[in-house]
């Protein structure tokens, strides 16, 4: 599979379809997200489920891909990315975090052991070009046990959950889609600096509610989350609400506005949907 | 002991429901003195953080009140607004917190009777869901 990747990827280079393929390196043991101009360098490059959506990793606040982009517009960049990668990418163009016609994106499908592991729904881009397409996970577990709770015992276990953070701001850092550069999560108003843990569950709650409609349900908050919260369980529910009533999925057709972003002529809700508790 | 009284806070916008709850009050409707309004220059501009904010601090129900759809004073506003709400709902809901508490309403400023009763309606609602059980959390 990885050889593949990188026949492909230097056949982008050499063929001048692409200036440059950003991807992982792979050197001494370590790996890190890499710019490949050279197609001599391509035998380092790898992938690693470890390491997804470093595409979008915000060393400066701003996300690695539209600094590029800011620096050097007119570069075509090609980018090895898994389903959820490609969703990432769809999302941010949407919302005008960088330019999606200046990029190329080599789809790979992931194994159903990955798929697993991420408990990810659609392992899969929109057009693998490498991997073979296997279905997603569709029962969860934790979604089935929450729904099964009844109203006080969903805020008996979400009051336990909450109580478990440490207001460490990782899930909000790791997020792909968390680009705002003055974040509510900081505001005194909604959240006291030197409550811990934070208001329950105004915190976390502002994520959820933040990310509703454009979670891609990567899973990297929950992944990142060092008390075990589990926050993919409510994204979850709410990627499979927005569904429901905007007949919406993030991540899937760039030209297809967010429904937050439009009105109800636009993108009308569909009433008969109950509201699910 | 004394009947449970809720504390309920309605958000309502500038053009249409504080002009309406203005008329309910110039024509002398009746209706439960629990609420308290806070005028917002639409309900578009209400956050659903606002929502959980006032229910962790201790209301007992949130109204949240605007025009019309096509009445907005700023065209869309509140077609945000019911967008929004429709997924807050589901996040309360989800978090256990019953999506009772919080209702949206459209109310013009024609409609003084349409205020009342909705005010009293949601009342009485609040009044048998008993008191908001996040106001414990907070310590």
């Amino acid at each position: 599979m990885i050889e593949n990747i990188r026949h492909l990827a230097r056949k982008w280079l050499e063929a001048k379809e692409v200036d440059a393929i950003f991807g992982l390196k792979e050197q001494d043991g370590y790996i890190a997200p890499h710019l490949f101009t050279d197609a001599s360098e391509l035998d380092n490059l790898t992938i690693s489920t470890e390491y997804r959506l470093c595409y979008t990793c915000r060393p400066l606040k701003e996300d690695i891909l539209s600094l590029m982009q800011g620096k050097e517009p007119d570069t075509r960049i090609g980018i090895v990315a898994r389903g959820c990668e490609e969703r990432a990418l769809i999302e941010l163009a949407k919302r005008n975090q960088l330019d999606l016609d200046k990029v190329k994106i080599m789809g790979i499908a992931c194994t159903l052991e990955e798929a697993k592991e991420c408990k990810c729904e659609k392992p899969y881009p929109s057009n693998p070009i490498i991997g073979e397409r296997v279905e997603g996970v569709s029962e969860d577990e934790d979604v089935n046990t929450l729904l099964n709770k009844s109203l006080p015992e969903r805020l008996e276990f979400w009051r336990h959950e909450l109580s478990k953070c440490i207001k460490c701001y990782g899930c909000r850092n790791v997020c792909p889609m968390c680009f705002c550069k003055d974040c509510k999560m900081e505001q005194e108003v909604f959240c006291k600096t030197g409550w811990l843990p934070p208001e329950i569950p105004m915190f976390l709650f502002i994520r959820w509610y933040h990310i509703s409609e454009r979670c891609i349900g990567c899973g990297q908050c929950e992944k990142a989350c060092p008390v075990d919260i589990p926050l993919l369980t409510l994204f979850k529910l709410l990627r499979r609400d927005v569904k429901d009533l905007f007949d919406y999925e993030a991540g899937m057709d760039a030209e297809q506005e967010a429904p937050l972003l439009t009105t109800l002529d636009e993108m009308p809700i569909k009433e008969e949907v109950p509201s699910g508790v | 002991m004394a009947e449970f009284e809720p504390k309920i806070l309605a958000f309502c916008c500038n053009w249409c429901s504080y002009a309406g709850a203005d008329l309910a009050g110039v024509s002398r409707f009746q209706y439960p003195p629990n609420i308290r309004i806070i005028r917002v220059m639409c309900s578009g501009r209400v956050e659903p953080e606002f929502v959980v904010k006032a229910l962790s601090s201790g209301a007992d129900g949130v109204l949240v009140l605007g025009c019309h759809i096509g009445d907005c004073h700023y065209m869309y506003g509140n077609h945000r607004t019911k967008k929004r709400m429709a997924i807050l709902e589901r996040i309360l809901g989800y978090l256990g917190i019953d999506p009772r508490r919080m209702r949206l309403e459209w109310v013009s400023a024609a409609e003084g009777a349409r205020f009342a009763e909705v005010v009293t309606e949601f009342t009485e609602q609040i009044k048998s869901l008993g008191p908001n059980p996040l106001k414990e959390v907070r310590a």
